[in-house]
């Protein structure tokens, strides 16, 4: 934690970045995002166990980029979600620095993104142990189960979109469930509609989920929506032999192609 | 408030025996926004398209369905009946009753049904259909055409006599293609050479033909009108402005057994060379993979014998890139040699040779002098056996085709060899004989009954070396199929044709189709025989699939036209049915984000990247953009656009999930 | 007639299968009226949220239809479907959506005969399936919700 605040500190002093993205401790001992500007208030900065939040999703964020140059603090995941966001130029290499956090929690130094590149590539980049179980679980259940399963999951999606918010990836100005010439989703909450957005939000994020699971976190009722993006994770990669955000100069898995892409439903 | 006329047409009794029109017309009519529904026997007549235009008129219609055939059919012709009315072509769609309803189902209740649904959805569709203009698009009045053979020249000369330019690769280092290698050809046995050569010297002084040799294109972007090919010209090691094509080079390269593919390997060539004495551009090139110099870095003997320093050895390859406007594909072709046969030797056997192999035995200027002589010994066979068929009409070969030519140029081989070796014996083994053409089947008969050629019905087993003979085993199936042994001295296999090396390659470049066997696919194998589905790029010969030369040269001519169509026009006008990206006021600017995953899906590169600037000249956003003259309509970026940002004219996100809604609900 | 009948909704790409379906009829080969189609420039095109509002507005069956790989008139949009579907299919079978409802394939404009092959499997087993029953009644609490609330 140390390394991390003198590191975070000289970036700042030194003008490198104008602001640091990362985590402190908030009220009632949960951690919180912090975004510092001054070099003296960056003591508060903290990394533990619980710094489990996508902070990427603030790259894109308008009030954020205003600051300047943006440094952020960065586990695996993160990394990744840089990555995606500077294939599908939504951010400048020049405009970010990453304070990297290893896997046991040491502070990783990266010259540059190909740098970074080479940290990822080197680390596990499948689902997480936890959603693995629970994905096999899910995959075990016949077809109605798994209706029903979903069904009941869905039903009690408010439609507030906290999974859309919460996720680095979903940074359109206009989201698609916004569109109503036509009206792709309906507006209010309810069975047909909710599962009808969750599809549709899972397929936007077909080949472009890290896995970070922060959709599921941020549904304030508990729906496990991040199973399904993690599913098309694994899809992904047992069809195309690919994960997203690990280079900085890939497509996704929909916006590309193979001639000899292999499938055995197609007659 | 929408005002849309429907008309039902019979198609005589195509629609109306299987679908009650009358039935339709009046349900249709009670639909809301349907100001006017009607029918009528023949829509597309000329009465029928009066009765359209006159409703249009007369009801203040603001859209259209005619419920006829397919669209593919008719669409054009109903959407200029609209246009003539005052409509805008784009607010008239068709709904397919024929296709897709009346000659698929039986006459009954659900079928009726079944059309009146299709109607409904079109009348949904066109209630939002806006209102489009036609794109109009600059045309670049050069035509590329690629390979220099009879079909390729016959283009590109006819093409310039318009007075177009035109620009004409050819791979190999001079043109003239496989009819230079011919003899005589038939059904007259004029020299080959003879009635070519003079085309091969026009195509280089024609003020309008830019030739490039020993060329090939690299890529190809753009679309009608406006292609951009690079061609990567090779290097050719000489100078050719310096070099006067005197030879003197070639006669004394040391390295002189390079197997000569002019002569298909029964001669030698030197490393510099030029393939035959009549090419064109008579200049020639340093074959890099042979010469003594690149692969041993000394020899030069070119360089000091060359009277005017033309030599370079160190030319590199050379890309062109070139503003085209349209093209003529004119590849050629190949044929299968003697070792795609292993019930033949596999060609092992030096006396089994192909059709093109015999052509130079029989050329006067080939490597015997045109003296027939076997290849093994150099001695005169007396028994010659002609093998046609080989591998053609064969699906247990992959070639189910027959490829066209081999029946003919194997009763000329015949009459040749009986001409020049008066007492020798030739036999032919043949499946049928396909002779149809002008003076066709006259030849074959005159090979048969004035020079006593021996046509025998049946396919050929096996050939096998036995005592420095070959043993030719067939069966003779009009004699109640005895088998047959003839022992010869030499045979010759009339091979199939394929489609020419590296045709997969280029087809991919050009964005064109190819079929199963890569011989390049036509538009519609009746109707546009000379264009493909890739609008300006048209073929010409045996690239498209074996031809003879009069076939080829018809072809070619046919393509110079559409070309010389093309370029009578200063403008193309091109269907409005394009993509666009929404544009709204700023801050917003367009729903766009600006991610370009777009870009990678467009097969077209029409996606270009527009900047909205503030007053300082600062970038604020940056969003898609479609070039119209590049995108094609096919709309898989709009189906991949998360933000629904992109939308495609004609079809757009609306009117799909219109079409959707009104098939699914009766309303 | 007490026999249930599905509704099946067809989207096909321009250049092929609307093509081939038109072949069908110019060769005068039956098959069952259930199906409609409607014609996309190409299945690049086809959005994937089409097929769900087919579901959600009473289509018991459907069909993907496009130009056969390396023949798109477009060259690739028929491989980006591909993928697109490969991923929906997935996603579809892991919420326990019924695919056997959902036919994709490919029929070139020269498959006039198996144009009909495929409406008519497709008919035959989504008719053997019966109505969606669980997509509906998802569909009608859904309506139901509405109409209470409103």
């Amino acid at each position: 934690m140390h390394n991390l605040i003198l590191k975070a500190k000289e970036l700042l002093e030194n003008k490198i970045v104008s602001v640091i993205i990362g985590f402190e401790t908030g009220s009632s001992g949960k951690v919180r995002p912090v975004f510092i500007t001054d070099s003296n208030k960056a003591d508060s900065l903290i990394f533990d166990e619980r710094c489990i939040q996508n902070l990427a999703v603030y790259l894109t964020k308008k009030e954020v980029k205003q600051f300047g140059k943006m440094g952020i603090v960065a586990t695996l995941p993160i990394m990744r979600s840089i990555m995606v966001l500077i294939s599908e130029q939504q951010l400048s290499p020049e405009n970010v620095v990453v304070l990297g956090i290893s896997g046991d929690g040491e502070v990783l130094d990266f010259a540059d993104i190909t740098v970074m590149q080479h940290y990822i590539e080197k680390c596990e980049l499948g689902n997480p142990a936890k959603e693995q179980d629970m994905l096999a679980t899910l995959n075990r259940l016949n077809m109605q189960e798994k209706f029903e399963f979903w069904q009941k999951e869905f039903s009690k999606c408010i439609k507030c979109y906290a999974c859309r918010q919460s996720c680095p990836m979903c940074y359109c100005t206009r989201c698609a469930v916004e569109c109503n010439q036509p009206q792709w989703i309906p507006v209010q909450s309810n069975n047909l509609g909710n599962m009808e957005w969750h599809i549709l939000r899972a397929m936007h994020l077909a080949g472009r989920c890290i896995s970070c699971g922060e959709c599921g976190r941020a549904c304030p009722v508990g729906i496990p929506c991040h199973l399904l993006t993690m599913h098309l994770v694994d899809q992904a990669q047992s069809y195309f032999g690919v994960y997203a955000g690990i280079s900085d100069k890939m497509s996704s898995v929909l916006s590309t192609y193979a001639p000899n892409d292999k499938e055995s439903f197609i007659i | 408030m929408a005002r849309i006329g429907v008309f039902i047409c019979h198609c005589g009794e195509n629609i109306s025996a299987t679908v009650d029109c009358g039935r339709v017309a009046e349900t249709i009519g009670k639909l809301k926004h349907v100001a006017y529904s009607t029918e009528y026997k023949y829509m597309c007549s000329d009465p029928g398209q009066t009765l359209i235009k006159d409703a249009i008129k007369e009801y203040k219609l603001t859209g259209i369905v005619v419920s006829a055939c397919s669209p593919r059919m008719h669409e054009p012709t109903f959407r200029k009946a609209a246009a003539e009315a005052g409509l805008n072509p784009y607010l008239c769609e068709m709904a397919n009753l024929r296709e897709h309803c009346s000659w698929v189902h039986e006459k009954n209740d659900m079928t009726t049904e079944k059309a009146i649904d299709i109607v409904r959805i079109l009348v949904e569709k066109v209630k939002i259909n806006n209102a489009l203009l036609p794109i109009k698009v600059p045309v670049t009045k050069t035509a590329l055409v690629i390979g220099g053979g009879i079909a390729g020249i016959q283009s590109a000369l006819d093409i310039a006599n318009t007075g177009h330019k035109v620009i004409l690769v050819e791979r190999s280092p001079s043109i003239g293609g496989h009819m230079s290698q011919l003899s005589e050809t038939f059904p007259t046995l004029d020299c080959s050479q003879c009635i070519l050569t003079p085309r091969m010297v026009e195509v280089a002084q024609h003020p309008n033909i830019t030739l490039y040799t020993y060329s090939e294109v690299e890529s190809l972007d753009g679309f009608i009108g406006n292609f951009t090919v690079k061609i990567r010209k090779k290097a050719r090691s000489i100078d050719e402005k310096d070099c006067t094509g005197c030879g003197l080079c070639t006669t004394k390269c040391p390295q002189k057994k390079i197997p000569n593919e002019f002569e298909e390997g029964m001669g030698f060539r030197p490393a510099i060379y030029t393939p035959f004495p009549q090419a064109v551009p008579n200049k020639p090139v340093i074959d890099r993979e042979h010469c003594t110099y690149y692969i041993k870095g000394k020899c030069k003997v070119c360089e000091i014998v060359c009277p005017t320093k033309a030599i370079r050895f160190d030319q590199p390859d050379q890309i062109l890139e070139i503003q085209i406007g349209a093209i003529v594909i004119a590849t050629g072709f190949d044929i299968k040699r003697t070792d795609f046969f292993p019930e033949y030797g596999f060609g092992k056997y030096k006396d089994v040779i192909d059709g093109l192999q015999f052509e130079r035995l029989a050329s006067a200027s080939g490597p015997t002098g045109g003296a027939i002589l076997r290849p093994s010994d150099g001695v005169v066979p007396k028994n010659i056996v002609f093998v046609a068929c080989a591998g053609s009409r064969d699906p247990a070969k992959g070639i189910a085709y027959c490829s066209k030519i081999c029946c003919m140029y194997t009763a000329k081989h015949a009459m040749l060899y009986k001409h020049k070796v008066h007492e020798g014996k030739a036999h032919v083994f043949y499946m049928d004989i396909r002779s149809a053409g002008k003076n066709y089947d006259e030849f074959v008969r005159r090979a048969i009954e004035e020079d006593y050629v021996n046509y025998i019905r049946g396919r050929v087993s096996t050939i096998y070396e036995c005592d420095g003979k070959l043993i030719v085993k067939g069966v003779d199936t009009l004699l109640g199929a005895q088998p047959l042994e003839i022992v010869a001295d030499m045979v010759v296999l009339a091979t199939a044709g394929v489609a020419n090396s590296g045709a997969e390659e280029l087809a991919q470049k050009l964005h064109v189709s190819y079929d199963s066997h890569k011989f390049f696919a036509e538009a519609h194998p009746k109707l546009k025989p000379v264009e493909t589905n890739t609008a300006g790029i048209f073929l010409a010969g045996a690239c498209q699939n074996p031809k003879d030369i009069p076939d080829s040269v018809s072809q070619a001519s046919g393509a110079a036209v559409k070309v010389a169509a093309l370029f009578s026009q200063n403008e193309l006008t091109r269907e409005p049915l394009v993509a666009f990206v929404n544009r709204c006021s700023p801050p917003l600017y367009s729903t766009c984000v600006g991610c370009f995953l777009c870009q990678s899906v467009c097969p077209y590169q029409a996606i270009e990247r527009e900047e909205f600037k503030n007053r300082d000249g600062k970038t604020i956003k940056t969003v898609a953009k479609i070039n119209e003259g590049l995108c094609q309509g096919c709309g898989t970026c709009v189906a991949l656009c998360r933000s629904k940002s992109i939308d495609l004219h004609g079809y757009t996100n609306n009117q799909m999930y219109t079409e959707v809604m009104a098939l699914l609900n009766v309303y | 007639m007490s026999e249930f009948e599905p509704k099946v909704v067809a989207f096909v790409c321009n250049w092929c299968t609307y093509a081939g379906a038109d072949l069908t009829g110019t060769s005068r080969i039956k098959y069952a009226s259930n199906v409609k189609i409607i014609r996309f420039p190409c299945t690049g095109r086809i959005d994937f949220m089409l097929l769900l509002k087919s579901f959600a507005n009473g289509a018991d069956g459907i069909i993907v239809s496009g130009c056969h790989p390396n023949d798109c008139h477009y060259t690739s949009g028929n491989f980006h479907a591909k993928r697109r579907w490969i991923m929906f299919k997935e996603l579809m079978d892991f919420m326990g959506i019924d695919m056997n409802r959902i036919t994709f394939s490919w029929v070139s404009a020269a498959e006039g005969a198996r144009w009909a092959e495929v409406v008519n499997s497709t008919v035959t087993r989504v008719r053997e399936l019966g109505p969606y029953v669980s997509y509906k009644q998802m569909v009608n609490t859904s309506i139901e919700e509405e109409v209470t609330h409103a």
